[in-house]
């Protein structure tokens, strides 16, 4: 791995880097890798680095794409969204890569998707999240909401739960997935009252935002569970959170000193995969639901051996700062991995490099086997995947409880369910 | 197309199909044993049949078959492969021997299991898999437990058989209900029986029969009868009958009120719990800042030593832990302690924390602070630069992410009485704060110490003059109010985050508490702790009741009535807005100390 510093020297510098470049241009293709490897979203986004590295090496040892070796071109967004934005500029008009995976939080992808458009490259986007886009350089292997959230309601439809409450941390992705379940739950003849948290109207009256919202890092839950409780004391009840990182800690602590468990009022989170488990209070959360296209517990020969070949490579790896013990995979690791392996099928299918070419071979609809089943690429830029809703086991993996084939990835939701 | 999509079209149509096969089957034969449906049911891969299989059941279940349900719950139910024949469903039992291995008995007959000779069979349970189970088979077999679980020995579990039971609105069950009520004996039972029978009426035709069940939920007012009284409201509004209609209201009304009741002291309790967090968090910092004046930023990184050194006593009464340690590897033996004397770890904890955080302060007093007593501003930025030395040691001997404290048994409960919940974790944060508080005042009047420290603290030069060694009683001073802030880091570790920015969260509203309440003043500490998490919670509690009712004011009638979303963070606005303008108007806090001291 060539590791690159951020120069902010000048002209001539950009120059050697660019000849530096060709030179090396016969034999490998320069690919992006884009993401936060300090600041608050380290702890998720390394994970990410790691996956795809393992992946340009396993792809590098089966000959590389069209003949060449991968070369990843790996910088540090560092948890700040502008210079996310830099740093993209950078890996397009200074290192000229082929194509960039990269981003976790929405705000990160909003930040990179100008630089992108003017530069016509090609971002692999693989992070759950609240749709409503659809850039044509942005390949969304990520889970739509469709893929995740409206699975999630029907599963709780389908086990007879009448009563939803909505809780997420107060950013775009809680806030817009809430709003299209919010029309998602009303289309399937819930009641209004019956969905809980709360809602916030504009002057006419109409809804514009549903749920409660918690900033990061907060701490007292105390209120918001009495809320629940006595939202629960009926019965046929359910929460929906989108809590993101530690926040979910202090939530279910508060969750199970009060008395309620999953049995009574279960909980299904769409920001906890088993990555994030490493952290938390396994105890406290048996039996609440997660709901992804990937779990490490599927029992798949494609996703056993994908699991042991990641804990073989990083075995072995020399890169440094790569966490070696008790590492997992998780829904936003695979989705790295099969973008890698979809970006190269379309590569080779367009016999090009060219991100025009590249895109019109990901429309024409590609599959890749990979260990959460096949996926397929669709016109929209979005991924064709399975769904799968696990329930928590005290080890921090998911037992399988219910599978949606073949769901088709739909970002544009609001407005659609009436 | 692949033609996947077709065989699971063609697999879900069927799969009705087989329902009714095996309910028509369950229905000829009649005669096959309870147990051994229950078998069928575990060994089925099915998830739509299990259910049905285990629905089948209603009405059947004695105590043994509810055993069994209990025991599939639990994992102890295993699925057993002999090397020829059908698989079969065993659960262990007796003693084990020294491989691990215990008796099995078969399900299906609950006879022990044999080997081909006829000789008992033994099994270890980590060589068989559990039989599994999803959250709707679970509730399918509560279903049919509830209703065996009418006659069970423990209130407790009547207790939510018969809730579930009636919350089901299921006709068919008020007979068992009613005989159940003509020989319950608990008090708790009796009433949630009564609600439950109220409950399951409310469904009947007979006008007379409703009125008579909303009277009895109007006398109960409970909580959980809320949304199904709402119902029958509505179903009277739309039908127009006034007699219903009136009794219901009269029934919400009742439990309204009551729910005001609950929420009231709801909100108080939870005031008093996040008073007693800020109280906790922040009486370390009213020593060292408020006593001693030394601006302490590494306040919070000595909670996070606290913390730590709970997850340390957890890991040590536990399997032990492995630490780098600058370039080094620190290897902590574990006790490998289980149950009751692993749920002891906290106890220890406690004293551990106090006293790492304090060694660790006393460090920092020698080290740093001893040079800087006159000059509060380089105190300020000497000790933040040590909150964050000591953050980056958190997060190399302790990694990036956070780490897992488990809650003890007894601090993971909680005791509802009329529905008001005081969860013992936060009853005993309170108790704990009102223990340090009453422990804290023991030991600045009533000790040697105590005299010490404070005549140092009120005038150094005269007490030095007078012969006390300031710098020692500097020195412990510092440490007692490290080693508080440690203990504070012990009880955070049960409600929140363990992690290298711990401190971080808690430095600000330390700082809010102390300078509120009047820097050098305990006293005052104590009630603005008080004070705050009181009007946090009130701010929260009241502002989605209150702010709806704002839509008038002009201009901004819309963004108000809003504002009830958004209650846990302008709640917090809220406070920080009254305590800026609290301190415009008393700029030294609650309780001004004067002092004679000419330093100041």
């Amino acid at each position: 791995m060539i590791k690159h510093i951020s120069s902010l020297l000048g002209a001539g510098a950009l120059a050697l880097g660019a000849s530096l470049g060709s030179a090396r241009a016969a034999d490998t293709v320069k690919v992006g890798v884009l993401h936060s490897l300090s600041g608050t979203m380290a702890i998720s986004e390394t994970s990410l680095r790691d996956i795809l590295l393992f992946t340009f090496d396993e792809i590098n040892a089966k000959g590389g794409v069209l003949g060449k070796k991968i070369e990843p071109v790996v910088v540090d967004g560092a948890s700040n969204w502008p210079l996310f934005a830099e740093k993209a500029k950078q890996l397009l008009e200074q290192d000229k890569v082929a194509v960039t995976f990269g981003c976790w939080t929405s705000v990160s992808r909003k930040s990179v998707l100008p630089v992108y458009e003017k530069n016509n490259g090609l971002l692999f986007y693989p992070v759950q999240y609240e749709g409503e886009e659809e850039s044509q350089n942005v390949a969304y292997t990520a889970e739509a909401v469709n893929q995740q959230a409206t699975p999630a309601v029907d599963y709780y439809l389908a086990e007879g739960k009448k009563k939803f409450y909505l809780l997420g941390s107060d950013y775009v992705y809680p806030q817009t997935t809430n709003l299209v379940l919010l029309e998602y739950l009303l289309s399937k003849g819930v009641k209004l009252e019956n969905i809980g948290g709360g809602f916030r109207r504009d002057g006419a009256g109409k809804i514009i935002s549903a749920g409660k919202y918690t900033p990061f890092g907060h701490t007292d839950y105390q209120q918001i569970v009495a809320e629940i409780k006595q939202f629960a004391a009926s019965g046929d009840a359910c929460v929906i959170s989108t809590l993101n990182g530690d926040t979910n800690v202090p939530f279910f602590k508060e969750y199970a000193a009060s008395g309620l468990t999953a049995e009574t009022c279960p909980v299904v989170s769409f920001s906890i995969s088993e990555d994030e488990f490493r952290g938390l209070p396994a105890k406290q959360l048996v039996g609440q639901l997660g709901c992804w296209t990937y779990f490490q517990s599927i029992d798949t020969p494609a996703n056993k051996k994908f699991v042991a070949d990641f804990q073989a490579w990083l075995k072995k790896t020399t890169v440094p700062g790569i966490v070696k013990e008790g590492r997992v995979t998780c829904s936003p690791m695979v989705l790295s991995y099969v973008g890698v392996y979809l970006w190269k099928a379309a590569v080779e299918k367009a016999g090009s490099f060219d991100v025009d070419k590249v895109r019109a071979a990901w429309k024409s609809g590609l599959s890749f086997n990979g260990p959460g089943g096949k996926v397929t690429t669709q016109p929209n830029m979005h991924l064709t995947k399975n769904v799968f809703i696990g329930e928590t086991k005290a080890d921090g993996q998911f037992k399988i409880v219910k599978t949606f084939n073949n769901v088709y990835g739909e970002p544009w939701l609001k407005g659609k369910f009436k | 197309m692949p033609p996947d999509p077709m065989m699971n079209f063609l697999a879900r149509c069927l799969r009705p199909l087989a329902c009714l096969a095996v309910i028509a089957g369950a229905l000829a034969a009649p005669a096959e044993p309870a147990r051994q449906i229950l078998v069928r049911a575990a060994l089925s891969d099915d998830a739509a049949q299990q259910r049905e299989l285990i629905t089948s059941l209603t009405g059947r279940a004695d105590a043994a078959l509810v055993a069994l349900l209990e025991a599939w719950r639990t994992d102890a139910l295993f699925r057993y492969a002999p090397a020829e024949g059908t698989a079969l469903v065993v659960q262990l039992t007796g003693p084990k021997d020294d491989e691990g291995r215990q008796a099995a008995v078969r399900i299906d007959t609950g006879a022990a299991l044999v080997d081909a000779a006829g000789q008992p069979l033994k099994l270890a349970a980590g060589d068989l898999k559990a039989v599994e189970h999803t959250t709707s088979l679970r509730r399918a077999m509560k279903a049919v437990a509830d209703l065996a679980d009418l006659a069970d020995p423990d209130p407790a579990r009547r207790f939510k058989a018969v809730q579930t039971i009636g919350q089901a609105q299921d006709a068919a069950k008020l007979a068992p209900l009613q005989a159940r009520l003509e020989v319950e004996t608990d008090a708790g039972v009796r009433r949630v029986l009564r609600e439950a029978i109220a409950l399951v009426q409310l469904k009947d035709p007979q006008d007379a029969t409703r009125i008579a069940a909303l009277g009895t939920l109007k006398e109960l007012h409970t909580l959980a009868s809320t949304d199904f009284i709402k119902r029958a409201l509505k179903e009277a509004e739309e039908a127009r009958n006034q007699p219903v209609l009136t009794a219901a209201r009269e029934a919400l009304r009742a439990v309204e009120n009551h729910r005001s009741f609950v929420d009231f002291f709801g909100t108080l309790f939870r005031g008093v719990s996040l008073g007693s967090i800020l109280l906790v968090a922040a009486l370390g910092l009213a020593i060292t800042f408020g006593l001693m004046r030394v601006i302490n930023m590494a306040h919070g990184e000595m909670i996070a030593v606290g913390a730590y050194t709970t997850y340390l006593v957890q890991n040590v009464f536990g399997t032990g832990i492995t630490l780098p340690f600058f370039g080094l590897s620190l290897g902590l033996p574990g006790l490998d302690l289980t149950g009751g004397a692993y749920q002891t770890y906290f106890l220890f904890a406690l004293p551990c924390s106090f006293l790492a955080a304090a060694l660790v302060g006393i460090g920092l007093e020698r080290s740093v602070i001893r040079f800087l007593y006159r000059r509060p501003l380089e105190s300020l930025l000497a000790t933040w630069g040590v909150s964050l030395v000591l953050q980056q040691a958190f997060r190399l001997m302790f990694g990036a992410n956070n780490v897992q404290v488990s809650s003890p048994v007894y601090l993971s409960g909680n005791w509802t009485v009329n529905d008001i919940i005081f969860g013992w974790n936060r009853v005993f944060v309170v108790g704990f704060a009102i223990l340090i508080v009453f422990g804290m005042w023991l030991v600045l009047t009533k000790t040697p110490l105590g005299l010490l420290i404070r005549a140092s603290m009120q005038n150094r030069t005269m007490a030095s003059c007078m012969g006390v060694r300031t710098e020692r009683v500097n020195m412990l001073t510092f440490g007692l109010g490290s080693g508080l802030a440690g203990l504070a880091g012990a009880f955070l570790s049960q409600i929140g985050n363990v992690g290298p920015s711990l401190g971080q969260g808690y430095i600000i509203d330390s700082f809010m508490v102390v300078v509120v309440g009047g820097v050098g003043s305990i006293g005052g500490t104590i009630l603005s702790a008080f004070g705050i998490g009181g009007i946090d919670q009130v701010l929260q509690q009241y502002l989605p009741v209150v702010a709806p009712g704002l839509g008038w004011v002009p201009g901004i009638g819309g963004f108000l009535q809003n504002l009830a979303q958004d209650a846990a963070v302008f709640g917090k606005i809220l406070v920080l807005a009254g305590i800026i303008l609290f301190l415009q108007w008393r700029p030294a806090g609650l309780f001004v100390t004067r002092s004679r001291s000419l330093e100041d």
